[in-house]
């Protein structure tokens, strides 16, 4: 080091380390990142890219195509089956979001009234379904409603007057799709909510039983306004969720009856996977994208919205 | 009308098997400020919740005004609750907290919009009556608390440690205010406490609970100045009085000789009228304020901490037996840290307690 003047040394030290801790802590943040941001860079972004890059082309599933411009997204804008896909998507969504939702709710509301243990068993009971794999899902439904063994069948027939095959009967197969989705992923939207009800203080409720609040005046005045944040995410997470239905229709109906449960990811699959058009596949996919974002948006704001009020 | 405000009679509480209230006693009249006291656990909270509804009775029978709300709903005892950690309802303004009770009684805007005004004018809350309690100091979402409390004009206010939250200066003002909405709303008020300032300073009655039971009640200087056991004479007053071992040396016309336990120079008349037999070991309590240095015989103190707060100092050491012992000085600044001191009791002051710690007079 040279010699430096006594006077100003405090303060170069101080600046001087000043720069190297910055330093070690920039390398530190980086090496830290770098794992992740590779992972993300390699599966995810490259990937992304590709789909995007694919969907102006020709290309088959393996190997390179030629540009055709915007030619496989004008196909697809007079594709009628993209049609009747993205309608049974939306009906999908009708038939499962707010559904899931309410139903979550109510378990939550009354799986908290429980104490300590019983609480965690309950909890259990009802997060079993979702650590199952949708083909054990499906497997179990399909037995269950099975048009000649299953023994929902006697149900059915107690309510139509007659056994009903499910997943063949074009009227059915989306509800009962539904039914399967909602009894799968029920358990996780029924945590988080169960997670928000405990973040609201035990007072609160106390004073409102002061204040002259019924059971039920507790609930829309307490309970739902300091949920609101967490029923939103709750209900966005869904719609995108469920927009993006593709296993339990391709293991439980594969799309029929007169593809009434055709949905947008199905056909994907097959112009990619079937018909090796992966430039169209990569179109459709790139159309989904953009519908979930543009709908989940809008209905994250919608929700703000109503939540202010 | 009754002029008891709350009256309880054997009032009992268990959690499982657990006892926490063992049998209470109380009456506060109807415009009185009553203030629990007593050690952490001791059951304040649960006796104040009790009051208000939000535990469940398991014997004995409460009384606000002339009904028996033993087992009525919170909502219907006429008690509104100021909890300490407020409970306030983060999603609604300070007007819209205040009116709640209202606004699920249904009534008139006209009503509510007045009422809420007035108590936001008591309270000095006008200017934040549209912000949301999470842009409020500790001090206002305080006087919100109490707010929502007074728009319900009920018979009986029930606080439970509600100025704990906040910084001691903003305490001091909290505590004049409440004093001084005492006197203007004159309801009932009970209060629970661990602070010996506010509660002496608030109180028309302390109760002072140990052990599940009422030790001790009473107005705030009656127990400063005639405890009826050992611990309520440790627990009022600070700094807490000193206790020494003792036993009766000689029994006299007018009272008793005592002779303190280790110290064989140490002895004092002190006055009773119904003294113990000679021989009998006994407790003598001396608040650190009666306590004065003297030349000649008296206690030994080795001084190791000296508490020096300007107008006064507690001096803190040990006697030779190694009780602790403090005493207080006013106006000298003498530097005791680490000196010897000889100190004296007032022999009229001194409080003679039995070996089971209940009073001897
Ligand atoms: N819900 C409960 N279940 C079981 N025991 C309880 C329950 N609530 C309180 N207790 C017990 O009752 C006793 C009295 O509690 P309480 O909260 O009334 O004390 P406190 O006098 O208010 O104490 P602090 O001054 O610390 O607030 C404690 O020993 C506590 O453990
Ligand atoms: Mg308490």
């Amino acid at each position: 080091m040279p010699p430096v003047h006594p006077l100003d040394r405090p303060e170069r030290e101080a600046e001087m380390s000043h720069s190297n801790r910055r330093n070690r802590e920039l390398r530190a943040a980086a090496l830290l990142v770098a794992p992740f941001v590779f992972v993300f860079a390699v599966f995810f972004l490259y990937p992304t890219y590709k789909v995007v890059a694919l969907s102006f082309t020709d290309a088959p599933l393996i190997g390179e195509g030629t540009w055709v411009g915007l030619e496989n997204y004008a196909k697809l804008l007079g594709d009628r089956l993209f049609y009747t896909s993205l309608w049974n998507n939306f009906y999908f969504v009708l038939l499962t979001v707010i559904p899931t939702t309410v139903i979550a709710l109510m378990i939550a509301l009354s799986v908290s009234k429980l104490k300590g243990r019983m609480q965690a068993l309950v909890l259990t009971l009802f997060f079993l379904p979702y650590v199952l794999p949708v083909s054990v899902v499906t497997m179990i439904w399909a037995w269950m409603l099975d048009f000649q063994f299953g023994i929902l069948q006697p149900l059915i027939a107690a309510v139509t007057g007659k056994a009903v095959p499910v997943f063949k009967n074009p009227h059915w197969v989306m509800p009962m799709i539904a039914v399967v989705t909602v009894w799968w992923t029920n358990g996780f939207n029924v945590l988080l909510l169960i997670a928000g009800l405990r973040n609201i203080p035990e007072d609160l409720y106390e004073a409102a039983a002061l204040d002259g609040a019924t059971p039920w005046q507790r609930f829309w005045r307490v309970t739902w306004p300091l949920l609101w944040p967490i029923i939103s995410l709750v209900l966005t997470l869904q719609l995108i969720l469920q927009l993006k239905l593709f296993d339990q229709v391709y293991l439980l109906s594969n799309g029929g009856p007169f593809n009434q449960s055709y949905v947008v990811l199905m056909q994907m699959y097959r112009e990619a996977f079937q018909l090796n058009h992966g430039g169209y596949a990569s179109a459709i996919a790139m159309v989904l994208f953009l519908v979930i974002v543009i709908v989940s948006v809008l209905q994250f704001q919608l929700l703000r919205i109503g939540g202010r009020k | 009308m009754n002029s008891t405000g709350v009256q309880l009679r054997s009032v009992e509480k268990n959690f499982g098997a657990v006892k926490v209230i063992k049998g209470v006693d109380m009456d506060v009249q109807r415009g009185k400020f009553a203030v629990f006291v007593g050690p952490s656990g001791c059951g304040k909270s649960t006796l104040l919740r009790m009051i208000a509804g939000l535990e469940e009775t398991s014997g004995g029978s409460i009384h606000i005004g002339d009904r028996d709300v033993t087992d009525a709903d919170p909502a219907d005892r006429g008690v509104a609750m100021v909890f300490q950690s407020y409970a306030l309802y983060p999603h609604l303004t300070v007007f819209e907290n205040m009116a709640f009770s209202l606004r699920l009684a249904k009534r008139p805007k006209a009503e509510v919009k007045q009422k809420v005004q007035e108590a936001a004018a008591i309270l000095q809350l006008t200017d934040h009556l549209d912000k949301k309690p999470s842009h409020l100091s500790g001090g206002q979402r305080q006087r919100v608390a109490i707010g929502r409390a007074i728009v319900r004009a009920p018979e009986v206010f029930l606080f439970d440690e509600p100025l704990s939250n906040l910084d001691a200066e903003l305490r001091v003002q909290m505590r004049l205010e409440l004093a001084r909405l005492h006197q203007k709303l004159g309801a009932t008020m009970i209060y629970v406490t661990h602070d010996q300032v506010e509660a002496m300073t608030l109180a028309d009655t302390i109760f002072v609970l140990q052990g599940g039971h009422v030790q001790q009640s009473g107005a705030p200087l009656d127990l400063y100045d005639d405890p009826s056991n050992r611990f309520v004479a440790g627990f009022i007053g600070s700094p807490s009085m000193n206790f020494v071992e003792a036993t009766v040396e000689a029994v006299t016309p007018t009272g008793i000789t005592a002779q303190l336990t280790g110290q064989p120079d140490a002895r004092f008349d002190i006055a009773l009228t119904t003294p113990p037999a000679t021989g009998t070991p006994i407790t003598l309590g001396m608040r650190p304020e009666h306590l004065t240095i003297t030349e000649g015989t008296g206690l030994r103190v080795t001084v190791d901490v000296a508490e020096e707060l300007g107008g006064v100092s507690y001096q803190h050491g040990t006697l030779a037996s190694g009780e602790p012992m403090i005493f207080q000085q006013t106006g000298a600044r003498h530097g005791m840290h680490g000196t010897v001191q000889t100190v004296l009791p007032d022999a009229q002051r001194i409080f003679v307690f039995d070996a089971e710690g209940d009073r001897i007079r």
